[in-house]
């Protein structure tokens, strides 16, 4: 089995509606340089292609240049950041709005969610929180084109995994998952077949690189393998490929060969590279 | 002929120190089952913290004994460095637990499970030291491996620590374990401070 290497982000695909990661173009409008670099990092890293626009364009502007979504700072507004903001709302320049900006009293917050900005956060923030945002508010502008097909649960054994409901289920009953055991059984389930290597598993789900000896992939595999043992006893769905990751197929029980243990190798110091 | 030893025979210092070795050496276990079995560990913060309280009583009976005995079978500085040593021991590594649940920690890392099992080892040898300390016999080997061992315990943490600030990695977790790694480290320190002190009273005493 070949590890996977482009894992796709966690993303709704093109078919629920919002955009194929690949294709989301998205704005920020912000002269905070270390928030805009965090930020344009971390959107690249997903496959998103972000404009940086230090101050802000007549919305007209924005509006050609055709952006999934927008992410702006009010305080590069000034004195005109409500009537900006109305005009970018009202326009056809973003199918998503998102406000970033420093601390704001709940009454700004509420007139500019009333204006039509989809999200308002408030600085200081993660940069992993408003790519998740924005991927919410570009789901949320598509709930209302998702297709028959788009909804359909992956079905693996007896296991139906239903993104919609970031849940399991086994005949019908729920597993009880966790949102971050869902996004790790989502991402593997969608490779079935294929290894993902820990640290691939690690970047996706939590969004980082994975430090050097951390085992938070294997402890939530070992959770996530537990659960969905006790809902379908009959069936393996995690499989352990020792020192390099782990891999989806749903096999009936007595087919499996492998040790289902971590996939990280044994703690010693001699595992340990040199620093 | 009777022969007198100059020696005073009160052995109830043996004794306490002799306790407060097999408390460091369970508080280690304790912590290397908490690491082990970690999000799992159940109770075992909570023993740890009992460990903990233990090591104050012992150390106040340690220091109440030394304020109202004339004469001691050890110099008086040394018993006293040595009780706050081995309070120190136990103080850290009541610390690294209690710290995987303040902090929220999801998993541990190998290489604290590498460093508690260094501290394990560290505190074993230093309870059989102690174990042995009122004959002043046959010890040095006991020291010598506590150095070896701490020495093994700085390299895992220098690498646990360069391994957190390379690139992309999340600030939060460099925060968390940067404090865990050090408190396991100062825990390992502490054994060797002891080692040194008991060497120290040892070469007094042949």
């Amino acid at each position: 089995m070949e590890p996977v290497d482009g894992v796709h982000s966690l993303l709704p695909d093109a078919g629920r509606g919002a955009p194929s990661p690949a294709a989301v173009r998205l704005a920020i409008v912000d002269s905070d340089s270390g928030f805009v670099r965090v930020l344009s990092n971390r959107v690249g890293a997903v496959g998103w292609r972000a404009e940086i626009l230090t101050s802000p364009p007549p919305v007209e502007e924005l509006s050609r240049l055709r952006q999934h979504a927008i992410v702006i700072d009010t305080s590069v507004l000034g004195s005109e950041a409500w009537p900006y903001l109305a005009q970018l709302c009202s326009s056809s320049a973003a199918q998503a709005v998102i406000v970033c900006t420093g601390p704001t009293s709940v009454a700004q917050r509420v007139r500019g969610l009333r204006l039509g900005v989809d999200d308002w956060i408030t600085k200081p923030c993660h940069p992993e929180e408003v790519l998740a945002r924005m991927e919410a508010a570009l789901r949320a502008r598509h709930a209302g084109t998702v297709t028959a097909e788009a909804t359909e649960p992956v079905l693996a054994g007896e296991l139906e995994i239903r993104a919609d409901m970031f849940e399991a289920f086994v005949g019908g009953r729920a597993v009880g998952l966790t949102r971050r055991e869902f996004e790790l059984l989502q991402l593997v389930a969608g490779a079935t077949g294929r290894v993902i290597p820990r640290e691939r598993i690690y970047e996706r789900v939590w969004g980082y690189a994975m430090a050097h000896g951390d085992r938070s992939v294997d402890v939530f595999v070992r959770k996530l393998r537990k659960k969905l043992e006790a809902a379908s006893p009959g069936w393996k769905y995690l499989h352990t490929h020792f020192g390099v990751g782990y891999r989806f197929d749903a096999q009936e029980a007595g087919d499996v060969q492998e040790d289902d243990g971590d996939g990280a190798p044994p703690a010693s110091s001699a595992s340990l590279p040199p620093a | 002929m009777v022969r007198l030893s100059l020696v005073p025979k009160d052995r109830e210092f043996f004794n306490l120190f002799d306790e407060a070795g097999t408390n460091i050496l369970h508080a280690a276990q304790l912590l290397g089952r908490l690491m082990k079995q970690w999000p799992d560990a159940g109770g075992l913060g909570r023993e740890i913290l009992i460990c903990e309280q233990e090591g104050d009583r012992i150390t106040h009976d340690i220091i109440h004994r030394l304020n109202s005995t004339s004469v001691t079978p050890i110099d008086r500085e040394d018993i006293h460095a040595l009780a706050s040593a081995l309070d120190d021991i136990v103080d850290f590594t009541e610390e690294a637990a209690d710290f995987m649940g303040l902090y929220a920690i999801e998993a541990p890392m190998e290489q604290a499970l590498q460093l508690t099992g260094v501290l394990e080892d560290a505190c074993r040898n230093i309870a059989q030291a102690l174990a042995r300390l009122k004959g002043f016999q046959e010890l040095n080997h006991y020291f010598v491996e506590v150095n070896r061992l701490e020495n093994e315990g700085d390299r895992i943490t220098r690498e646990a620590l360069a391994s957190l600030f390379r690139g992309g990695i999340d600030p939060m977790i460099v925060i968390k374990w940067k404090d865990i790694f050090e408190r396991l480290e100062h825990a390992i320190d502490a054994c060797e401070h002891v080692a040194n002190i008991l060497e120290g009273i040892v070469v007094k005493h042949t």
